[in-house]
């Protein structure tokens, strides 16, 4: 390796300082600038000679008296313990006068003899703006979604969770009893653990199970879990999705049962009227019947097909009451 | 041949449900009539098909004692509108969806018949359909076993095999001590 003389080690680091991707600032402590970068250029609107020897950038990204005030506050309460500090999160504004949210970490270092302090600030706003995208779909999706360490001990717990169970982020985060609470049958829990697992072993998630959970005020609700494993440091979470499928399931049974009701009596009868006539005829050819009893037969299977012809439009007009998307032609059909 | 329905249970007043395909209606009908009477029994027949004078035809001429069988007629006055009833013989109903009147004429007649070893045969459920839905049937049926149990009387209710839905078959099947199943059982 070569070595490198003062001139080209400084060089190089004015190089590095210049084009960093990150906001750099060599101040002292009172805040005077010593060194602006091209990012901190770029970041805040405020060019190299506007700030240079002076404190005016604080006043500038921080116009807001009351929130400069705190953070000074903030920044000589740290400064007081130790000689640098991490990862503070400030919100600056820029010569344009948007926002951005900058994440800070301090150093002292020597410079040019002088004991001064580096401050590192990265640009996080839209890792932030993502974070709260992604928090706010969490939040208002219709969808219960928990994240699950290993063993089940509960991460995340959304507010479609929330309304779904019934149970608060607080009772379940942290721990893994609200298994135990939605699942309180000891051997239904027992089942479903041993069918998770079962699934999950051979390929890591599963689709559309579905399960009968309790509800904190003891409702029951049918939930279609759906889950996807997510990387987390040093192995893997689960990340749980459940739909509750309450009304759409007892819609599903209602409509078998209609349509069953209606098979019973509909298609049937028709068979029953058909082997009616049959038997009637048959009775004629043998002569065993009189005119009247003919007649009374005869009628009594018109009967039985006028009130299948109104059990008919019983039928389309209940179909057409609870489809409100049928257009009106075929409504005004339906209904008679 | 092979007894429709076993005689011993018969004699512990056992009810049951027997599904017969819808074509052999009638004749299962007549032999079930003249297996049950034979055996001592007098048997009242609820029918909502065919009315009281043709069917005391067909069991007269298949040799059934008509002395011991007697009628609830839901057939005819719907047709011919004034039927006098015949007392032990039978009584009328005006038509069968009206289940008030044909729950007074089954406790009448069973009254009627008090202290003799009676069966009922109900034929057939699945022409009640046509009148009625399969929850105010199921509350009927119901209320006439409860009425059997404790009159300590055996009976049959007739229905179209593959005609009635699982859950309705289920629900008739908790009112019932036995179901035969006439497709399953080579009967």
């Amino acid at each position: 390796m070569t070595e490198t003389s003062g001139d080209e080690s400084e060089c190089i680091e004015a190089g590095i300082l210049e084009n960093a991707l990150v906001l750099i600032a060599v101040l002292d402590k009172k805040g005077r600038i010593f060194e602006w970068n091209h990012a901190a250029e770029n970041i805040t609107g405020y060019a190299k000679a506007d700030v240079i020897g002076n404190t005016n950038i604080w006043k500038y990204i921080y116009p807001d008296k009351d929130y400069r005030q705190g953070l000074t506050a903030k920044i000589a309460e740290i400064l007081a313990t130790k000689n640098h500090f991490e990862n503070l999160e400030t919100t600056i504004k820029t010569r344009s006068g948007a926002s951005r949210i900058i994440l800070w970490n301090t150093k002292e270092i020597q410079w040019y003899g002088e004991s001064k302090a580096i401050a590192v600030g990265i640009d996080i706003t839209r890792e932030k703006e993502m974070d709260a995208f992604g928090r706010s779909i969490i939040d208002n999706a219709n969808v219960l979604m928990a994240v699950m360490a290993p063993k089940g001990k509960v991460l995340l717990w959304n507010k479609g969770a929330e309304l779904i169970t019934g149970y608060s982020r607080d009772d379940v985060v942290g721990n893994s009893t609200i298994w135990k609470h939605l699942y309180p049958d000891a051997e239904y829990r027992s089942t479903i653990t041993r069918q998770i697992t079962g699934i999950i072993s051979e390929q890591r998630y599963f689709e559309n199970l579905v399960t009968m959970i309790v509800t904190k005020t003891g409702e029951r609700r049918i939930i279609s879990w759906n889950t996807r494993q997510i990387e987390a440091s040093g192995g893997y979470n689960e990340i749980a999705v459940g739909r509750d499928i309450t009304e759409q399931r007892h819609a599903e049974e209602a409509l078998l049962a209609y349509i069953s009701e209606m098979a019973m009596r509909l298609k049937n009868p028709v068979e029953i009227i058909r082997d009616n006539l049959q038997e009637i005829a048959a009775l004629v050819k043998e002569g065993k019947l009189t005119k009247e009893e003919m007649v009374t037969m005869l009628e009594g299977q018109v009967r039985n097909a006028k009130q299948v012809a109104a059990n008919v439009l019983e039928f389309q007009k209940a179909i057409a009451e609870k489809n409100k998307d049928i257009p009106e032609a075929y409504r005004s059909f339906l209904s008679g | 041949m092979t007894a429709i329905v076993n005689p011993e249970e018969l004699a512990q007043k056992q009810i049951f449900l027997i599904l017969v395909p819808p074509a052999n209606m009638r004749q299962r009908n007549i032999e079930l009539i003249k297996e049950i009477s034979t055996l001592g029994y007098h048997m009242v027949v609820i029918t909502t098909n065919f009315p009281y004078s043709v069917l005391i035809k067909l069991y007269s001429d298949s040799g059934i004692d008509l002395n011991k069988v007697s009628f609830i007629d839901t057939v005819t006055r719907n047709s011919i509108g004034n039927a006098e009833n015949i007392p032990r013989v039978v009584r009328y109903v005006n038509n069968p969806a009206n289940l008030t009147d044909l729950g007074i004429a089954v406790t009448e007649v069973l009254k009627e018949n008090a202290g003799e070893k009676v069966c009922i045969l109900f034929d057939s459920i699945s022409t009640m359909l046509i009148y009625l839905s399969s929850s105010n049937i199921s509350k009927f049926i119901h209320f006439v076993t409860n009425k059997l149990r404790l009159m300590d009387i055996s009976g049959v209710f007739l229905a179209a095999e593959k005609g009635l839905d699982p859950m309705f078959v289920s629900q008739l099947t908790t009112f019932v001590d036995r179901v035969i199943d006439q497709d399953n059982s080579g009967g």
